[in-house]
């Protein structure tokens, strides 16, 4: 039964990629209009001027000179260089299949799928999570990922998921 | 002269052709999904479906072999021995996307299991085989011990375990198809692992109105692009 569910998994998949719609709706105004009392560094400012999705960063990183940034206009990568640990700041409006919400397996998943989720895998804590219709990601990859709390725990990305700011991007 | 040039030049194409076929020949593969050993989980059985077609193999030359790190011979769950041990050295491969893991994997059988494929180099040597970029793209992260290449096709490609000290690519950096990244070796940051590369493959699926960036299986586009590499047709 389950190779049965595999094959028709296999043929019900598209291969054809697209953008996903950004709900700007769902952005709160105040985000978009505000601007910081101090300004951003430029290094961000810079990086994420084309992006057309919001763009999320911490409050604690947002005035760190030495972040990089590597951006498109639909997706973005902010790291931050720590102590023995680099964390990562994403987002994504590009999706690369598709299927219909009526597959069994992907409804299962579409359902099961918690605002934020908070995983642990090869001693990379992630957070992920769907907002204004596109996808974010938060990850912290340690230099000692078993001994260190802020890949063993989820206190730490918790903190920085729960502080985070819309920084930029425009429609 | 030139009739004997032309001669000289058929034959050097016909053994390297032949020498070809019979590498291409030797290379064996269990199916995707079927994970070895039984013991080491469920995979994906009869998921052949190729998520990332086309992709260059993320090793530069071969023979690489995909096998379980952690049930392999050595693996600290598998049979006791030397990780360098020639068994974990040789076909068939065997997919070990899915094995057992404690971490969330919603693709996966019971909602858990390893996100990736994990490739041995030809050797047991560690900064010896060159980790190469699937596709063009740019290098979008640079953590303690993972490269991330986001590629034309907005797949990310994950590669763990490169020594940092060889990396040759920079966040930022936009990568050709094929471009040397870094060497494939055991670095984990300060708990090392086996000598091999973790490859994962991420992209966003589109579910009705909504959407979950997965870890897709990695597996069939590798047998498809180590096929290739063997052809000489990378």
């Amino acid at each position: 039964m389950r190779y049965i569910y595999f094959i028709f998994l296999s043929s019900i998949l598209s291969a054809g990629g697209g953008i996903l719609d950004v709900d700007w709706s769902s952005v709160a105004p105040k985000s978009t209009q505000q601007k910081p009392s101090t300004p951003y560094p430029k290094v961000l400012t810079e990086g994420i001027k084309d992006v057309h999705l919001p763009v999320y960063l911490s409050k604690q990183y947002v005035y760190d000179k030495n972040m990089s940034v590597v951006a498109d206009e639909n997706f973005y990568t902010i790291s931050i260089d720590l102590d023995a640990a680099v964390v990562t700041f994403s987002g994504d409006r590009t999706y690369q299949e598709s299927v219909s919400p009526n597959n069994p397996e992907f409804q299962k998943i579409a359902k099961a799928t918690p605002p934020v989720e908070y995983n642990s895998a090869e001693g990379i804590m992630s957070a992920m999570f769907n907002r204004h219709g596109v996808n974010y990601s938060i990850n912290i990859e340690c230099e000692n990922p078993k001994r260190d709390n802020r890949c063993q725990k989820v206190d730490f990305i918790s903190s920085l998921y729960h502080s985070l700011i819309m920084v930029g991007g425009r429609p | 002269m030139r009739y004997i040039l032309l001669v000289g030049f058929i034959l050097f194409f016909i053994s390297c052709s032949q020498k070809r076929v019979e590498k291409l020949k030797g290379f064996s593969y269990t199916p995707a999904g079927k994970l070895f050993p039984a013991k080491s989980g469920k995979g994906r059985v009869g998921d052949t479906y190729i998520y990332a077609p086309g992709i260059r193999f993320p090793i530069e030359e071969a023979p690489a072999y995909v096998n379980s790190q952690v049930y392999g011979v050595g693996g600290y769950l598998g049979e006791k021995g030397s990780l360098c041990d020639k068994r974990n050295y040789q076909y068939p491969w065997h997919d070990n996307y899915c094995e057992k893991r404690k971490w969330k994997m919603p693709l996966c059988s019971g909602g858990r299991g390893h996100q990736g494929d994990d490739i041995r180099p030809a050797t047991c040597e560690k900064n010896k085989y060159h980790a190469v970029a699937v596709e063009d793209g740019i290098i979008v992260s640079i953590g303690k011990y993972t490269v991330k290449l986001r590629g034309k096709s907005g797949r990310t490609y994950r590669y763990l375990h490169l020594d940092p000290k060889t990396l040759q690519v920079k966040r930022g950096q936009k990568v050709k198809r094929g471009q040397r990244i870094g060497l494939v070796s055991n670095y984990m940051g300060k708990t090392p692992t086996s000598i091999h590369l973790h490859f994962d493959i991420m992209q966003t699926i589109k579910i009705g109105n909504k959407s979950k960036v997965m870890f897709v299986p990695p597996y069939t586009s590798l047998v498809d692009a180590y096929k290739r590499l063997l052809q000489g047709n990378p």
